[in-house]
């Protein structure tokens, strides 16, 4: 067998030309297949980081229907010992209450309906982190109780700017009767999604509470978890089932948002596709370089049958060479696809600002390194380099001895 | 006196072509017998039917009708696989060129058959310095084939051939790529292993050196053998 390794390695060298071009096509496409799954990783984190930092948060706790109905009587189901439980619970970093309903919102100069959600101003700042996204005024100023904090885009509508006045009208839970206060715009943020900018207004919630009649209740307990929870598959955690009681549901942001499921299927089937494409390269370009390495050898390969080479010796040759050109173009590819990564890893790439399944990308995106593009990728390649050089091993194997010395002199 | 064995005897042997959608009939009934030790010679024009003749003997082609025995073993009829190893333990060739593999060293490419036969490594490579020897190629086994000359390349050749000590050695024009002294030396060294060892040689050429040193001709003329009577019209 050492031998014909010899042989085989010794042999893909006699046309370097050819042994190279075969082997940076190979080489390339691995290295391609090795940055498309570093950046799709580097998505995947992106998009994950930008849902779960944002209002979104790792996961939320509503009474079961509220989700589905907005109906405003649908507060958490015993809500203090929840509160408790969270505040116990090992998991949990931090958590923020919220209440929700529709309002009518209204300036001297306009109208608009929007999302009005009462929060916790200091619990609500390491959750959605609101207060970042503030471009002009304040993130609610203590004691003043009759701040509203909205959108860039909703404040273009109501023409209104820091300190003008707002008209907010609820309609309260179960009897329905509408609530009306005033308040002072005291922050304008920005994050660059137009249903966030334009229909979501925040106020302090135990005003909403008091606008809405809900007593101490909350419509929404938005969670974030400790670090090192594997948040791609937070959906596993037994912690969702745990809150999902006293007719409460808690779902992680992968059950909020259910269609990033797809989007990682999406970006798993790319991946795929990158590879089928990569291999199909590697097979036409093996076949080619070997089937073409038989044919100005044809007189050899008579030879070496005429002398006592078995058929299945040289099958055993040619798909040894094309396992040698996989050795050499992989470990090429390895480099090449290490470098190129790492690179982009270190100086990211920019599609800031690009929408994807309604979350904007607002970060750089820095391909993730793994050690299985480096591993399970390039073993893959080399095996059906291995797989592809059966068929010109066997084209090779059923050389008949007297025709190939006759072909080729 | 005692009497030499048969080592290759074809009964009607017949091999047809076809070339162009055209019939050729390269091989037409022949029966041939050679005995051990021989050192004979096919000869004949070119087309004539000497390296189909060869290849049909040596079991690289298969005839379509007619029997070949060599050594006294019917190899008309064996499979791929039983040739294969037929031929690697009782037939030593050479060819009229590219005979060597070039990435492999003399060393290598005579003790491949070696190995095809799982001779141990040190057996090995004492048998190809012996018969490096014996072909005066000394001190030249770690040499490519691009480094040789012409002439020291088909003595590697014969080397190869001989180092398994095959039954025969059946040559196809080994003397064709080759200038006149050059190959004038190689058949006196094959005439003196000849006599030396007792190997059958079979030549196919229509080189007048090699009919000059064979002991037997054989003249073939559009793929049957004639009368010696008939050689001068050959």
């Amino acid at each position: 067998m050492l031998f014909y390794l010899k042989l085989a390695w010794r042999n893909i060298f006699r046309n370097k030309r050819r042994t190279i071009i075969s082997g940076l096509a190979i080489a390339i496409g691995l290295a391609a297949l090795i940055y498309t799954d570093a950046l799709y990783k580097g998505m995947e984190i992106n998009i994950i980081d930008n849902i779960t930092k944002s209002f979104i948060a790792d996961g939320q706790i509503h009474r079961k229907g509220f989700r589905e109905k907005q109906e405003t009587e649908l507060t958490i189901n015993n809500l203090d010992k929840v509160v408790k439980k969270l505040e116990n619970d090992p998991l949990v970093k931090r958590f923020s209450l919220r209440t929700y309903s529709f309002s009518m919102i209204s300036s001297s100069n306009n109208v608009s309906s929007v999302m009005l959600i009462g929060v916790n101003p200091e619990k609500e700042k390491s959750i959605s982190q609101i207060d970042d996204a503030i471009i002009k005024g304040d993130y609610f100023k203590e004691g003043k109780e009759n701040q509203i904090i909205i959108g860039k885009k909703l404040a273009e509508i109501l023409e209104v700017e820091i300190g003008d006045r707002i008209v907010v009208t609820v309609a309260q839970a179960h009897s329905s009767e509408l609530s009306q206060e005033l308040f002072r715009v005291g922050g304008i943020y920005y994050f660059n999604n137009p249903q966030l900018d334009k229909g979501m207004a925040f106020i302090k919630i135990n005003k909403a509470r008091k606008m809405l009649n809900i007593g101490n209740g909350a419509h929404e307990i938005a969670i974030k978890l400790i670090k090192g929870v594997d948040r791609k598959h937070i959906d596993n955690l037994s912690f969702w089932k745990k809150y999902s009681v006293d007719d409460n549901e808690a779902l992680s942001w992968m059950g909020l948002f259910p269609q990033m499921k797809m989007v990682f299927e999406m970006t798993g089937l790319g991946t795929a596709i990158v590879g089928l494409i990569l291999f199909a390269i590697v097979a036409l370009v093996i076949v080619n370089s070997l089937f073409m390495s038989i044919y100005e050898r044809m007189f050899e390969f008579g030879v070496l049958r005429a002398i006592g080479t078995r058929p299945f010796g040289a099958f055993k040759m040619i798909v040894l060479e094309s396992g040698a050109l996989g050795i050499l173009s992989v470990s090429i590819g390895i480099v090449l696809g290490f470098l190129v990564t790492y690179i982009f890893s270190k100086i990211g790439i920019d599609y800031t600002g690009i929408e994807m399944m309604g979350v904007t990308i607002k970060n750089l995106i820095y391909p993730v390194l793994t050690v299985e593009q480096f591993v399970i990728y390039p073993i893959v390649v080399f095996l059906i380099t291995l797989l592809i050089g059966i068929y010109p091993g066997i084209y090779a194997a059923k050389l008949k001895p007297a025709e190939a010395l006759r072909k080729s002199l | 006196m005692s009497e030499k064995k048969l080592i290759i005897k074809t009964e009607n042997l017949k091999k047809d072509y076809k070339e162009d959608g055209v019939v050729v009939h390269a091989i037409r009934g022949i029966d041939l017998t050679v005995e051990e030790g021989e050192f004979s010679a096919i000869v004949g024009p070119s087309g004539c039917g000497k390296t189909t003749l060869l290849n049909l003997i040596s079991g690289l082609d298969t005839p379509d009708e007619g029997k070949v025995w060599l050594s006294g073993k019917l190899i008309s009829d064996m499979s791929g696989k039983e040739l294969s190893d037929f031929r690697r333990d009782n037939i030593g060739f050479i060819f009229q060129a590219y005979n060597l593999i070039p990435v492999l060293t003399v060393e290598e490419n005579i003790e491949y058959i070696m190995l095809l036969q799982g001779v141990p490594k040190e057996e090995r490579h004492k048998r190809v310095l012996e018969i490096l020897d014996a072909v005066k190629l000394s001190g030249l086994e770690n040499r490519r084939p691009t480094q040789l000359s012409g002439g020291q390349q088909q003595r590697v050749a014969i080397a190869r051939a001989m180092v398994s000590n095959p039954k025969i050695i059946l040559a196809d024009e080994p003397t064709a790529n080759l200038d006149s002294k050059t190959g004038s030396e190689l058949l006196d060294m094959m005439a003196e292993l000849n006599e030396k060892t007792g190997m059958t040689f079979l030549f196919s050429t229509h080189d007048k050196m090699v009919m000059e040193r064979a002991k037997r001709v054989i003249v073939l003329k559009d793929g049957q053998i004639i009368d010696k009577s008939e050689i001068d019209i050959v």
